[in-house]
């Protein structure tokens, strides 16, 4: 693992629902590696997708610490971490949730002004990035009501990448996707990782899964399982796949 | 049972909006209902009076010498009188008295309240228990617009004598209680008036003659055949005769209020507009957001017609309910306009219960409430249930990418506000159109103000008055030009100008005509179509006048006085609002062509420094013997006019407070219902790293060109057509051309004022975003 990115002390944090408290992450010690693939799993109710936007400071802890480097999370404003975000953080999510009165460029480009005023070397980046996922010149103009699960997707990757965060989340990207768009959309973040890019994915597809080089096993709001693999590519898939395979069975999945 | 049950599950889903819609039908019923009232019951209101107080529908008033018996005779005699009647009375052709803080000259009419008589009975609104000698009674209006209570000292200056009174009563009188008919009739106990007769002995001594008719209607036609008949062609300050009749008091007195009715009714219209205009928005949005319930509705059995129902329930239950409010809630505001009217009237308004037009008022409002509501649902008729379980067709069609990115300028905050202004594009045109039209509504009523209340000299040119200082009325047989002489002597005096008021009768018709030595010398040129007459043949005649007896420029009239006939050339169309804007304008030269022994009588001073006291009593004590009477004219205009200002101050400050509350409604109703339309794209920018005042910046930000764009347009449509508006109001008065004016500095004001209300508001407004989370992406 290389340097932690992030790490949280004693995370907690519940919901309180008709009166009961919900603890849904419990006390839970997390380190994240600079330039890992981490895939968070669990079955459902297991707080993979709390854990994620608590970490990414989507949500704040109910208690427990949250450190991003050297930065303290849990203590800022949500205008502080709406700045982080937008300094820090990329996302991706399974809705894909592209802004719908905007054209594709337009969406990668919402997040980018907020943080480089040089236009046009943001719009040469979101360019770049829209071709590296796969996504033609054509396509930049269109509305994501015109386009594809997969091409939107994508789209929404490249929007996440456009401030070159230095993690990227992403919540279960290929839910809404089929199987062949799947296989596009985890390719592009296999390639995105490869070029060191920090990645958090909560997914409970297999396949998916498989993209990581660590995957955490969720249990009712507390880490069970932690298993590390290679760098995807580096290993035979079969291996790999028995590997997974193997982990999840023992967490009971 | 269960469309009931779904309206009011709609109602409950979101009880502040149907609150907001609430109130704005409630201020347009309110105001729809104060306007109609007005307006219809105004109509009757004087002749109502005129029975209730039983009044004569015209009077005559002159020196006793001048009365003869046949005048009485032709007068019971006339077709239609019911009764005619001869009275002896005091008059006091130019008397002195402090009326709203301002010392005001009038002739009056002193009649004895002991005497029997078979009308007019004086009708008190209010009267004192115990009686002195020293009492007087005046006219109601003293009380609404003079600032006199009961037993206040009131005092009457004639010539250097002052003769103080207690004052006991205040009656109503449609026909002589007006301080700006030329006569006002004050009351004196028996005792008090035979000693003001002995003191001011046969020179005050005065008959007046009333006449009650079938038809109210015909009392000017009585006065004119009266005057013919009579041959009241002589100037009337040589042999004193004053004539009266309700019709003419009716229009002078209902013009303002009339005028500030109409102001109410386009008022609420404007808000009837914005309700309507909300209500077809929410319900489509309605229907967007509850797609899916719909489907679920209609999968379970109900029809379209119910799902429909439920909606025309909820929102013409919202309206009848706020609209029964708003009709009880206008009789609490009626008073208030009910005293603007006393005030104006000079006679008591009560406030009655008018269910026809109550009923009118509320039926109006639901109808159109009832017809947008069931235009605006009628997607849903259309809607199958799978259709609408899977959400509905993508209702989706960008035809542009409004404010691209990657090349418009300015910072991301006012890219995506621009586009957020672009895709509500149908909305934002009617907002601005609302907008456009509560400003127009604003700079109307601020410029009315201004022109009236503030600075005056437009409203003066419009009314047809001379600005001068001093009006000086001689006493009969005054060689005018040796006077003239004399006072343009006199140190101070900077101007002076004939301005003579005869009555000549023009194409058989008989009409007050004006008449001046030069008209180019007046300060203020009446004429708005061609030019004033300059030589001995000419004349200009009013617009009214123009319409009456279908002459114009060019054309040729012909004047009778005496029996004797000249025919002039039409030179120019002027307007006044003076004597019901029915006015004809001669030079001096002319009229000796037609009454060689006339001889001026009236004069304008013009002072060129403020002191006009000091020069009324310098006049005075110069000239004490060749005088009649000596008006400050600045005095009248200021105590006249005060009514008239504060009932236009209290327009003003409604319709602004009204412009508020209605931009402050549409926008709140507005924004809010995008929030909540908007809620996952809004979470998205958060996610993504927009903070909640950036969001609410954007927000704010793209309604300020919505809101500008609307201001704009209804500025420049008040500055435009304010002036075209009001004369369109008032030619029935005789004006046709107005010439108010706003400092651009106040419009700019206006509009500066207005769009930081609207950044104010959808900021605060727009601050609920901070309730929305990021967390809510992922539940979905």
């Amino acid at each position: 693992m290389g340097q932690p990115i992030l790490r949280t002390e004693k995370l907690c944090k519940s919901f309180s629902s008709s009166g009961e408290q919900q603890h849904v992450l419990k006390n839970l010690d997390l380190a994240i590696g600079k330039g890992d693939f981490t895939v968070i799993m669990g079955s459902s109710g297991s707080g993979k997708s709390t854990l994620l936007y608590t970490l990414s400071g989507m949500d704040k802890p109910t208690m427990g610490d949250i450190y991003f480097g050297d930065r303290y999370l849990s203590g800022l404003s949500n205008d502080q971490l709406a700045i982080f975000r937008r300094q820090y953080c990329g996302f991706v999510f399974q809705q894909i949730h592209l802004l719908d009165h905007m054209s594709v460029l337009d969406n990668v480009l919402a997040g980018g002004l907020l943080v480089s005023k040089d236009k046009k070397a943001l719009t040469a980046e979101a360019k770049r990035l829209l071709t590296q996922v796969g996504l033609e010149a054509s396509s930049w103009g269109k509305f994501p009501s015109q386009m594809s699960g997969g091409e939107a997707q994508r789209a929404a990757i490249a929007r996440a990448l456009i401030n070159r965060p230095q993690i990227v989340f992403a919540d279960e990207p290929t839910g809404a996707l089929n199987s062949a768009t799947s296989t596009q959309v985890l390719d592009v973040l296999t390639e995105v990782h490869n070029s060191g890019q920090s990645l958090i994915m909560v997914t409970h597809d297999l396949k998916s899964a498989l993209r990581g080089n660590r995957v955490l096993y969720l249990r009712d709001g507390v880490i069970c399982g932690d298993l590390r693999l290679n760098h995807y590519g580096e290993e035979e898939p079969s291996i790999r796949n028995e590997k997974l395979l193997a982990f999840l069975s023992g967490m009971g999945w | 049972m269960h469309v009931l049950k779904l309206a009011f599950a709609n109602i409950r889903k979101t009880p502040s909006a149907a609150l907001s819609l609430a109130l704005l039908i409630l201020i347009s019923t309110l105001l729809l209902n104060i306007g109609l009232t007005v307006l219809f019951s105004l109509q009757v209101f004087y002749e109502q009076k005129v029975e209730e107080l039983q009044e004569a529908h015209a009077g005559i008033l002159m020196r006793q010498e001048e009365y003869q018996p046949e005048q009485l005779e032709y007068l019971s005699n006339y077709p239609g009188a019911v009764k005619a009647l001869q009275e002896s009375v005091l008059l006091l052709q130019s008397a002195r008295f402090q009326y709203s803080g301002s010392e005001l000259s009038s002739a009056l009419m002193v009649v004895n309240a002991g005497a029997e008589r078979e009308f007019p009975n004086p009708k008190f609104s209010e009267r004192l228990e115990s009686l002195s000698d020293e009492d007087i009674y005046l006219p109601y209006r003293f009380k609404v617009g003079g600032g006199y209570k009961l037993g206040d000292t009131f005092t009457l200056k004639l010539s250097d004598q002052a003769y103080s009174f207690r004052i006991a009563g205040f009656y109503e009188s449609a026909l002589l209680g007006n301080i700006d008919m030329g006569m006002i009739k004050f009351m004196l106990p028996e005792r008090g008036y035979h000693e003001l007769e002995n003191e001011l002995g046969e020179q005050a001594e005065a008959t007046f003659l009333s006449v009650r008719l079938e038809n109210s209607d015909d009392a000017p036609g009585l006065i004119a055949d009266y005057s013919r008949q009579f041959g009241l062609d002589a100037y009337f300050g040589a042999g004193f005769f004053w004539t009266g009749d309700v019709v003419t008091v009716k229009s002078a007195n209902t013009m303002t209020v009339n005028i500030v009715a109409m102001i109410l009714i386009a008022f609420a219209a404007i808000i009837v507009a914005v309700s309507l205009i909300v209500i077809h928005f929410r319900i489509i949005n309605s229907i967007d957001d509850g797609m899916v319930n719909i489907g679920i509705l209609k999968s379970l059995g109900y029809t379209s017609r119910e799902i429909r129902g439920s909606m025309i329930l909820q929102f013409t239950g919202i309206a009848a309910f706020s609209g029964v409010i708003g009709l009880l809630l206008s009789y609490l505001a009626m008073p208030v306009f009910g005293g603007i009217i006393s005030s104006l009237a000079g006679l008591l308004w009560t406030t009655k219960l008018e269910v026809p037009l109550n009923l009118a008022s509320l039926l109006l409002i639901l109808l159109t409430v009832l017809a947008v509501t069931r235009w605006s649902s009628r997607r849903i008729h259309k809607l199958q249930p799978v259709e609408a379980l899977r959400g509905g067709m993508a209702a989706h069609s960008f035809r542009k990418n409004c404010f691209p990115l990657d090349q418009s300028g300015g910072s991301v905050i006012w890219m995506l506000a621009g586009k957020t202004m672009l895709g509500n594009l149908k909305q934002n045109i009617l907002i601005s159109l609302i907008i456009a039209a509560v400003t127009f509504a604003s700079v109307f009523a601020v410029m009315l103000y201004y022109n009236i209340g503030s600075d005056r000299t437009a409203f003066i040119h419009l009314v047809g008055s001379e600005t001068a200082d001093v009006v000086v009325i001689t006493q009969p047989g005054t060689d005018s030009r040796v006077f003239m002489e004399e006072v343009q002597a006199m140190d101070g005096v900077a101007k002076l100008t004939i301005q003579d008021i005869l009555n000549t009768e023009v194409e058989g018709r008989r009409y007050y005509t004006q008449v001046t030595e030069d008209f180019s010398r007046l300060d203020n040129d009446t004429f708005y179509k061609g030019r004033y007459p300059k030589y001995a043949n000419e004349i200009g005649i009013s617009g009214a006048i123009s319409k009456e007896i279908g002459k114009g420029i060019g054309d040729q009239v012909t004047v009778n006085v005496q029996g004797r006939s000249e025919t002039y050339l039409i030179t120019g169309l002027s307007q006044s609002i003076n004597f019901l804007g029915l006015l004809v304008s001669m030079t001096t030269e002319g009229m000796e062509q037609l009454a060689p022994d006339y001889e001026s009588s009236v004069f304008n001073v013009y002072l060129d420094h403020e002191d006009t006291k000091g020069f009324i009593a310098k006049l005075q004590g110069q000239m004490g013997n060749r005088l009649q009477s000596v008006t400050d004219l600045e005095e009248v205009f200021n105590s006249q006019s005060s009514i008239y200002t504060a009932a236009l101050f209290s327009v003003m400050l409604l319709i602004l407070s009204i412009t508020a509350i209605v931009v402050i409604l549409i926008l709140y109703l507005v924004i809010k219902t995008m929030i909540l339309k908007r809620r996952r794209e809004l979470g998205i920018f958060k996610a993504i790293g927009f903070t909640t005042l950036q969001l609410m910046n954007q927000i704010a930000l793209s309604f300020v060109p919505v809101v500008a764009a609307g201001i704009v347009l209804g500025g420049f449509m008040g500055y435009l057509l304010t002036n075209p508006l009001l004369a369109f109001l008032l030619s029935g008065v005789g004006i046709f051309n107005v010439h108010f004016s706003l400092p651009l500095s106040g419009i700019l004001l206006l509009g500066a004022g207005m769009i930081a209300l609207s950044y104010i508001v959808s900021v605060l407004v727009s601050y609920r975003i901070k309730h929305i989370s990021t967390y809510e992406l992922i539940t979905e």
